[in-house]
């Protein structure tokens, strides 16, 4: 079978393509902008044409072998030095495929809800330049052949965050946000080229000059030692916590959410934030190879789920809870791919990107018709007004706590289960306990929002459904928020693991058996905290919520455990001092030195053949005898 | 002896820059570079006389051509300078000076 | 000989009237002393066989070019209070002239190197009108034309710079 195809780079190109030509249109008409139809007309082009090539790849690798499953395309060789040659091409196999589907089918959904969410707003072309460019960066990140490639993408998806998150940047408090996310990423970032270079630098002699990407890598992988080969796998972790917003680099995620609210669902749902667990899974065959380092994953990923969910619970900001459960499920996945459960992690990430676009969405439509009001306590009884969105949204908090048949149980499930099975037990319990704080935050959000009585009589009049070109998205991301479970059923409910199986050639994945009996135990249990967790949150907030201050441990949980507070006194101060002192006396002292030294040294040479520019012209005639005299004696020595 | 030519012309052309280098009268000045080309012509002349050629003659009748313009600008300046500031010393027109 | 004794003559004359034109005050007395000099200088050119030159040494140099500068001057009517003060003058005199010491005898050591010749007059076409116009319309006709070039300059920058001074009085 031929593995080589010529139509893979589209799928990048074309909204890559698009974010430029919409640039230059609203770079040369920002003064008087062109119509906002030609825009979004143009911007929808880009993620419908990737989302039909996909759609042509995927075809096109289900019929190949099952073993053999990838295609490429090599554009140019990028650079080469020494050992080091790096192409720049395109990879696609069965992983990075999933990834493409859902990446470009719900990027498109956004676009679509965008195109109503951002009606009327200033610098509309530049947003769906920035979008579409967003999208392209992630596809190009999926699709790179080798790590270098995905460097390209894993850099533009930061960069684009950071000008979308910025993107209303007449608000400080705006840009600080999107300068925080991009700050934070940069630390991974560093972790993440630190771990490819230390990854070459152990396969350099096994690569001997071949290219420089997956398929090479993984054949050379066994040549690596024990120790370049964890180090490559933390450090690589490090750039995925970044990315994907685990401890301790969580911090830029729910800051994130000063951005537009479909910038948020796109960040969360299908792009950047998944990019941490796809890098993992890509090099599962290392993560395999080392348990300590998949170990390491599964800790920090359960407890960052742990961590997140706890401070969920007490947030007052509609989109703050909703990033806060994204990092909770984020830590799910990694959990799931730590604990070498790769396509239950990968699965996870498949289903959440439709409820978490759905509920991203959702709160926007709840947003939009208020009028930009965030706090969940000023609002209530939305149920009437906006019977859709109302319905859309449990949906989503459903599937986002894990509630069967919904799309969230499956996968959630899946990595608790494979926790249990390969002996991780504690993993499982905290699972469990999240899964219980996952029902009740939810819920909270569920009950405050649209239940009980309106809190602020005002807006609750004013409110509506958003129009047809938000809610079409809405109900389409409701089906598969719904169904997208039931892609990998489990063969507990007679199913036959369809995403698992689809994924298998690329992952290095140890399936274990664990007793029907123990599957079902667990299954029951989780659906029982779940079930009481929604019940404690109806209990608490469906008829008569109290927004009274909260004290104690809940304060601790609204101020997010002072982790930002921590991060400020004890590395961005020191280091805004540390740069204070380089500008205030390092720089000007010492470096500029020489600098100024030589200003000086050729005043102070000035000032001192001043004095001969007498400014007669009978001075400047001596001046010509006494050389001409000087010169005479000197000729006349020899003469 | 031609030499002793030569040796004049040295002599008048050592007093025409001590001329230029000593009077601030811009009058003499300019005369005095006068001279320092009439010292030149002398030696072309006399070098013209040493070799039996006439190319020396011609080059000072050219020299005379270039000091009949020099004398008829240098006139013409030092008048505009004398109208903008009714002074006839070098040293008032120091523009140069920084 | 007589040619020497002459020389010896004009010699002298053209070195007094130098210094003059160097050390009077005021501007005409140092004109006529150039004009003394340039006359011996003629002879000098005389006493050479350049009879071309000598003529023109007479009729353009201390004719016409003395002559308008002793027009100028007496033009300006100067007075006592126009010229300058000029009262270290002969500091910068001895000065200079020690400054040029070095600069005279280099140069009179040059000149003393070149093998002499007695000098005497020489045949009728040496210098003459005819022998000179030949040479000077054959091998240096090119240098001529340049040479009128520079008088046209000359012509144009005069007419600019008396413009200038029509401007400055409007």
């Amino acid at each position: 079978m031929e593995h080589t195809v010529n139509y893979l780079v589209c799928i990048p190109l074309l909204p890559l393509a698009g974010a430029f030509v919409l640039g230059m249109m609203h770079m040369l008409t920002c003064k008087n902008p062109l119509p906002e139809k030609l825009y979004s007309f143009l911007a929808m082009l880009g993620p419908l044409g990737s989302l039909i090539f996909t759609v042509i790849i995927f075809s096109t690798l289900r019929e190949m072998p099952a073993e053999s499953r990838y295609l490429t395309q090599n554009m140019f060789t990028w650079f080469s030095a020494g050992d080091l040659h790096v192409d720049m091409g395109l990879f696609a196999d069965p992983l990075s495929t999933l990834f493409l589907i859902f990446v470009t089918f719900i990027g498109s959904l956004i676009h679509i809800y965008s195109i109503g969410y951002m009606a009327g707003e200033e610098n509309y072309g530049k947003y769906f330049a920035y979008f579409n460019l967003f999208l392209g960066s992630m596809l190009i990140l999926v699709l790179g052949n080798g790590p270098v490639v995905m460097f390209i993408g894993w850099e533009g998806v930061g960069l684009c965050s950071y000008l979308l998150i910025s993107f209303y940047t007449k608000d400080r408090d705006n840009v600080l946000a999107g300068n925080k996310a991009f700050i934070v990423n940069r630390v991974g970032d560093l972790g993440f080229v630190l771990g490819v270079a230390v990854l070459f630098w152990g396969l350099h002699s096994a690569l001997g000059g071949a290219g420089f990407d997956y398929l090479n890598i993984k054949a050379g992988a066994s040549t690596l030692t024990a120790g370049t080969g964890l180090a490559v796998c933390l450090l690589l972790f490090i750039g995925a916590t970044g990315k994907s917003a685990q401890f301790p680099l969580y911090v830029w995620l729910p800051d994130a959410m000063a951005g537009p609210t479909p910038v948020s669902a796109l960040i969360h749902a299908a792009t950047m934030v998944t990019a941490g667990i796809y890098m993992v899974a890509r090099f599962s065959f290392l993560y395999a190879s080392y348990p300590f380092a998949g170990d390491v994953v599964a800790w920090v990923g359960i407890l960052t789920a742990l961590l997140a969910a706890i401070i969920g619970c007490f947030q007052r900001d509609i989109k703050k809870i909703l990033a806060y459960s994204t990092v909770s499920q984020l830590g799910y996945m990694f959990a799931g791919v730590g604990v070498a459960a790769y396509s239950a992690g990968i699965f996870h990430v498949f289903t959440h990107s439709f409820f978490k676009a759905l509920l991203f969405l959702g709160a926007g439509s709840v947003i939009y018709a208020l009028h930009h009001e965030q706090d969940i306590w000023k609002m209530g009884g939305l149920k009437k007004k906006m019977p859709l969105t109302w319905i859309v949204m449990v949906i989503g908090a459903l599937a986002l706590a894990g509630f069967p048949p919904f799309a969230g149980f499956f996968s959630k499930d899946e990595i608790l289960f494979m926790a249990l099975a390969k002996g991780h037990w504690m993993i499982w319990l905290i699972g469990v306990c999240v899964a219980g704080l996952t029902a009740f935050y939810s819920f909270r959000l569920i009950f405050l929002v649209f239940h009980g009585k309106p809190r602020d009589q005002k807006s609750y009049d004013n409110a509506h459904e958003p129009p047809p070109v938000m809610t079409v998205p809405l109900i389409i991301l409701a089906v598969g928020a719904t169904f997208a479970g039931f892609f990998n059923l489990p063969a507990f409910f007679s199913g036959d693991s369809m995403v698992s199986t689809w994924l298998a050639p690329s992952l290095l994945e140890h399936h274990s058996e664990a007793s029907r009996v123990t599957e079902g135990v667990a299954m029951v249990l989780s659906i029982a905290v779940v079930l009481l967790g929604i019940f404690y949150a109806w209990k608490k907030f469906a008829s008569k919520p109290e927004d009274k201050p909260l004290t104690g441990f809940a304060k601790w949980g609204e101020d997010k455990f002072y982790v930002d507070e921590f991060y400020n006194a004890f590395i961005v101060q020191p280091w805004i001092a540390f740069g204070r002192t380089i500008s205030n006396f390092i720089e000007p002292n010492i470096v500029d030195l020489p600098v100024k030294g030589t200003t000086w040294l050729y005043g102070v040479l000035g000032m001192l053949f001043k004095v001969f520019q007498a400014g007669y012209v009978r001075v400047y005639a001596i001046y010509m005898v006494i050389g001409l005299s000087l010169m005479s004696i000197f000729l006349s020595q020899s003469l | 002896m031609i030499e002793d030519y030569l040796v004049l012309s040295v002599i008048l052309f050592c007093i025409g820059i001590l001329g230029v280098i000593s009077r601030r009268n811009v009058f003499t000045v300019l005369m005095s570079i006068e001279l320092m080309l009439n010292a030149a012509n002398l030696a072309f002349v006399a070098f013209a006389r040493l070799n039996e050629t006439m190319d020396g003659q011609i080059l000072a009748m050219m020299v005379i051509a270039v000091a009949a313009a020099e004398a008829a600008l240098g006139l013409a300046v030092i008048i505009l300078l004398h109208r903008q500031k009714g002074r006839l010393d070098s040293n008032v027109f120091s523009l140069l000076k920084g | 000989m007589y040619i020497d004794t002459l020389f010896s003559i004009f010699a002298l004359i053209a070195i007094a009237g130098s210094l003059g034109l160097v050390l009077f005050r005021h501007p005409m007395q140092s004109a006529l002393c150039l004009a003394v000099t340039m006359i011996s200088l003629a002879g000098i050119y005389a006493l050479l066989s350049a009879k071309l030159i000598f003529l023109l040494q007479l009729i353009v140099y201390a004719g016409a070019v003395m002559a308008m500068i002793v027009f100028i001057i007496m033009f300006l009517n100067l007075r006592e209070k126009d010229l300058p003060e000029e009262r270290e003058r002969f500091t910068y005199l001895i000065g200079g002239a020690v400054l040029l010491i070095p600069v005279a005898w280099f140069m009179i050591k040059v000149m003393k190197s070149i093998p002499g010749v007695k000098n005497s007059i020489v045949g009728n076409g040496f210098g003459s009108i005819k022998e000179l116009g030949q040479v000077l319309f054959t091998n240096w006709l090119v240098p001529f034309e340049i040479i009128s070039l520079l008088l046209l300059v000359t012509l144009v920058g005069a007419v600019v710079l008396a413009g200038i001074r029509r401007e400055s009085n409007d």
